[in-house]
């Protein structure tokens, strides 16, 4: 890809400087200048070298809570990461395995890839909501968890850049092409010699077009009801009681305050109801819902709107979307209530 | 159990199929059949007649052809027949943990041509697909510029815009079959992968419009997403032919691919072409962000791992026949397929019925354009010969598609990403075609 001579390069690039200029003054003028305010606003990019990192500092002392509130619903406590959710730590000298594992720790070549990317992209439900030091705490908290530094470890814009992480080295720049196939037409293999292997049954949603097809789930909430559904037979095999098969009923009319909270469902709620994840009692998991509806409307709502600790499992103040009203997050509970039936 | 070589496995189904009696050919072509009328009787429109028959067919007047039909503006905008309904996208649920940060597959089983209709191009979020108002979509361009810019949507309609046809695929096509073949469906064996008409403007355009300082030799490209998905452009793909593009097929962009921006970088890997985009910012080197370090790089067998892989190289499929499209009937067989190369154009496909031993070049067929899908055809006879039948594209670098042995060679099974080999169907003497692998 870079094998063109720089020079090359640089006299295409200052050519099209050339006309560009004239482009801009001459033909176009379309757009407004950024000022210094919006650009800051939205200049959120961290590079290797530090680039970009805002003020402040973190530890991974305090970053442990930060990241159980935030984090460990899908990572797990240990960074060993829940269900299919990406492992955080461990896989060290893995990466030539039979089977690698790759994490910050055996895998990511840059501390700042960290920082650059909760700040971007994390917690998953809500993006772009910790402030600079929760992002510098968790990042820490993940560094100490993978013995990168020290828990006591002051990261900060001045040192992030210098910390060296286990596979820097381990990246080298795209070489394709790698094979070179020459095309044969005739007597291109020894027919003797070539083996066949066939599909792995089971494994593909294949359903709607073969009849009768022993097929996994086509869609990700019947891929999690058919996995309660095993891990029901299984537990019910170990105890010997009798799995507790779910009924399903034509859905009641709902109130048009949870019709109004099933987008806020979708867009924050979803990620931990639909799974279960943090404990979180499950859309249609009856068992999970009884009880809790006994306690009323209001005792539910207070919990999302102000956060709960329960025996089972953690739900954050509005599931950690601070961004969301009261009235949204109200609706979204009376969605969940009115769906349990 | 030992495998099987494919000259005893060629003999084993030739056998197999001489010795199955005349009903089980019938049984065969009656569940053909019955499969496509199963389809019809969905609509509801047929009613059999004493004689088994539907009353819609000769000689009879079909039920059509004695009422009237739905007015215009019935559907403002318009859909597929009721009875195409199962042409649909599709994922594989077992490979995410949900399906907000996650990918379906088109169904290329059931298109035609080169161009994927709008409804059906793949999708792959990170964050699901967010509702722009696209009057409070911006995007900005800072950096290494003289002239640090923000762009309206109306502004960015302003310049000249440029139509392109061009293939977008996800570089994990076919990543799920690096250990053995798993897929049992030509969707999900090659269905991240879809070729539209792209609109926008060359954003060598808008860079020149900032006025770019020579030290900027990268960008930045990020979404608006709850993701704000990022990735590093080499600045010579720029130079070269990176669009930012707001509509596809002659309409705006589907909110799944982008709306109401999009970048598009031509024959590279898709998340490259950032959706919903927002942000440019020049520089001098690349950032080395997450989907460019943790993802999308490419772990060799010696641990070892290969970064910005940004080429899909030349790969092709046989689509029909498929195990969507088993063959129905003996005699006439069109066997087409589509090929693909992010470097430039196909220059021609090669067909082996035995697994690769020899091979008989087949036909490009339509539009043969730089970095979109190319279908290619050969017309032959079946007479329930039992097939391993193969595609073999090359390009117009000369480069040519490898087999599966030779990348496993070179790589190992765990890089995930840029498995472009030779793809096998066995077509069995009953026209079941079964995904298998040659080695």
């Amino acid at each position: 890809m870079f094998k063109s001579p720089k020079t090359a390069l640089v006299f295409v690039l200052s050519a099209c400087l050339t006309t560009g200029a004239v482009y801009a003054e001459t033909k176009y003028q379309i757009g407004t200048p950024a000022t210094a305010v919006e650009i800051a606003g939205w200049d959120i990019d961290i590079r290797p070298d530090g680039t970009g990192l805002p003020a402040g500092s973190g530890n991974a002392i305090d970053g442990e809570e930060t990241y159980e509130i935030f984090c460990a619903s899908c990572h797990g406590v240990f960074g060993e990461g829940e269900g299919r959710w990406p492992v955080l730590v461990g896989g060290e000298g893995s990466l030539a395995d039979e089977r690698p594992v790759k994490t910050v720790g055996s895998y990511w070549p840059y501390a700042s890839t960290l920082f650059d990317y909760i700040r971007r992209a994390m917690p998953f439900a809500a993006p772009m909501s910790l402030d600079d030091q929760q992002v510098y705490d968790i990042t820490a908290y993940v560094l100490y968890m993978n013995d990168i530094v020290e828990e006591d470890f002051e990261l900060s814009r001045d040192n992030l850049a210098q910390i060296v992480m286990p596979n820097e080295d381990g990246f080298f720049i795209d070489d394709r092409p790698d094979v070179q196939n020459p095309r044969c037409m005739d007597n291109c293999a020894d027919p003797d010699k070539l083996m066949m292997k066939g599909s792995l049954a089971g494994v593909t949603p294949i359903g709607h077009f073969v009849e009768g097809a022993d097929a996994p789930a086509a869609s990700h909430s019947g891929q999690h009801d058919l996995e309660a559904t095993k891990e029901a037979e299984r537990k019910a095999s170990i105890t010997g009681e009798t799995a507790v098969t779910a009924v399903v009923s034509e859905p009641a009319a709902m109130s048009q305050a949870a019709e109004a909270g099933e987008s806020t469902y979708k867009a924050a709620c979803g990620v931990c109801h639909t799974s279960g994840l943090a404990g979180a009692p499950k859309m249609g998991d009856m068992s999970a819902w009884v009880e809790r509806i006994q306690q009323g409307n209001d005792v539910l709502i207070r919990h999302a709107l102000e956060g709960f600790s329960g025996n089972t499992g953690y739900m954050p103040a509005k599931g950690g979307r601070a961004d969301l009203s009261d009235e949204q997050v109200t609706n979204a509970v009376l969605f969940m209530v009115e769906s349990q039936h | 159990m030992t495998t099987p070589s494919t000259t005893q496995l060629l003999q084993t189904m030739q056998d197999a199929s001489e010795h199955l009696t005349a009903n089980d050919r019938r049984e065969f072509l009656r569940r053909g059949v019955s499969y496509v009328a199963g389809a019809a009787a969905v609509g509801g429109a047929s009613i059999a007649t004493a004689s088994g028959l539907s009353s819609n067919l000769p000689p009879n007047e079909p039920q059509w052809g004695r009422q009237l039909g739905t007015g215009v503006v019935e559907n403002p905008y318009g859909l597929p027949s009721r009875h195409e309904s199962q042409v649909v996208r599709r994922t594989v649920p077992w490979l995410t943990a949900e399906s907000i940060s996650s990918i379906s597959m088109s169904p290329i089983q059931d298109l035609k041509g080169i161009i994927t209709p709008n409804g059906l191009v793949f999708e792959r979020y990170h964050a699901g697909v967010p509702d722009i108002n696209p009057d409070e979509h911006r995007l900005m361009i800072h950096g290494l510029v003289d002239n640090p810019l923000i762009f309206t949507m109306e502004d960015l309609m302003r310049f000249p815009s440029v139509s392109e046809i061009k293939f977008i695929e996800c570089p994990a096509n076919g990543g799920m079959e690096w250990r053995g073949p798993q897929m049992e469906a030509l969707q999900f064996t090659h269905g991240m992968l879809s070729c539209c008409e792209w609109t926008g403007v060359p954003l060598k355009v808008l860079l020149d419009a900032a006025g770019i300082q020579t030290a900027g030799k990268w960008i930045l490209a990020e979404g608006a997403d709850g993701a704000h998905m990022s990735r590093s452009i080499p600045i010579e793909k720029i130079l070269d032919d990176t669009l930012v593009v707001y509509a596809q097929n002659g309409e705006m962009l589907r909110p799944e691919q982008g709306y109401p921006l999009r970048l598009l970088n031509p024959g590279w890997e898709g998340n490259t072409s950032i959706k919903w985009l927002r942000r440019i910012e020049v520089g001098d080197k690349p950032w080395h962000h997450r989907e460019e370090t943790s993802k999308y790089t490419d772990l060799m067998e010696d641990g070892r791992a290969r970064r910005f892989t940004f080429v899909q190289e030349c790969n092709s499929v046989i689509t029909s026949p498929c195990p969507e499209n088993p063959i129905r009937r003996k005699g006439f067989l069109e066997i087409e397929g589509l090929a693909w190369t992010g470097r430039g154009k196909i220059r021609g496909v090669d067909i082996s019925f035995d697994g690769g031993v020899s091979w008989r070049p087949a036909r490009l067929k339509g539009l043969v354009l730089d970095k979109a899908l190319t279908r290619f055809s050969l017309s032959t006879q079946w007479q329930g010969e039992p097939w391993l039948i193969q595609s073999r594209a090359y390009d117009d670098t000369g480069y040519v598609q490898p087999t599966l042995a030779q990348l496993r060679e070179q790589r190992g099974v765990n890089s995930i990403y840029h498995k472009n080999s030779i793809h096998t169907w066995q077509v069995a003497p009953t026209g079941e075609v079964k995904n298998v692998q040659i080695t």
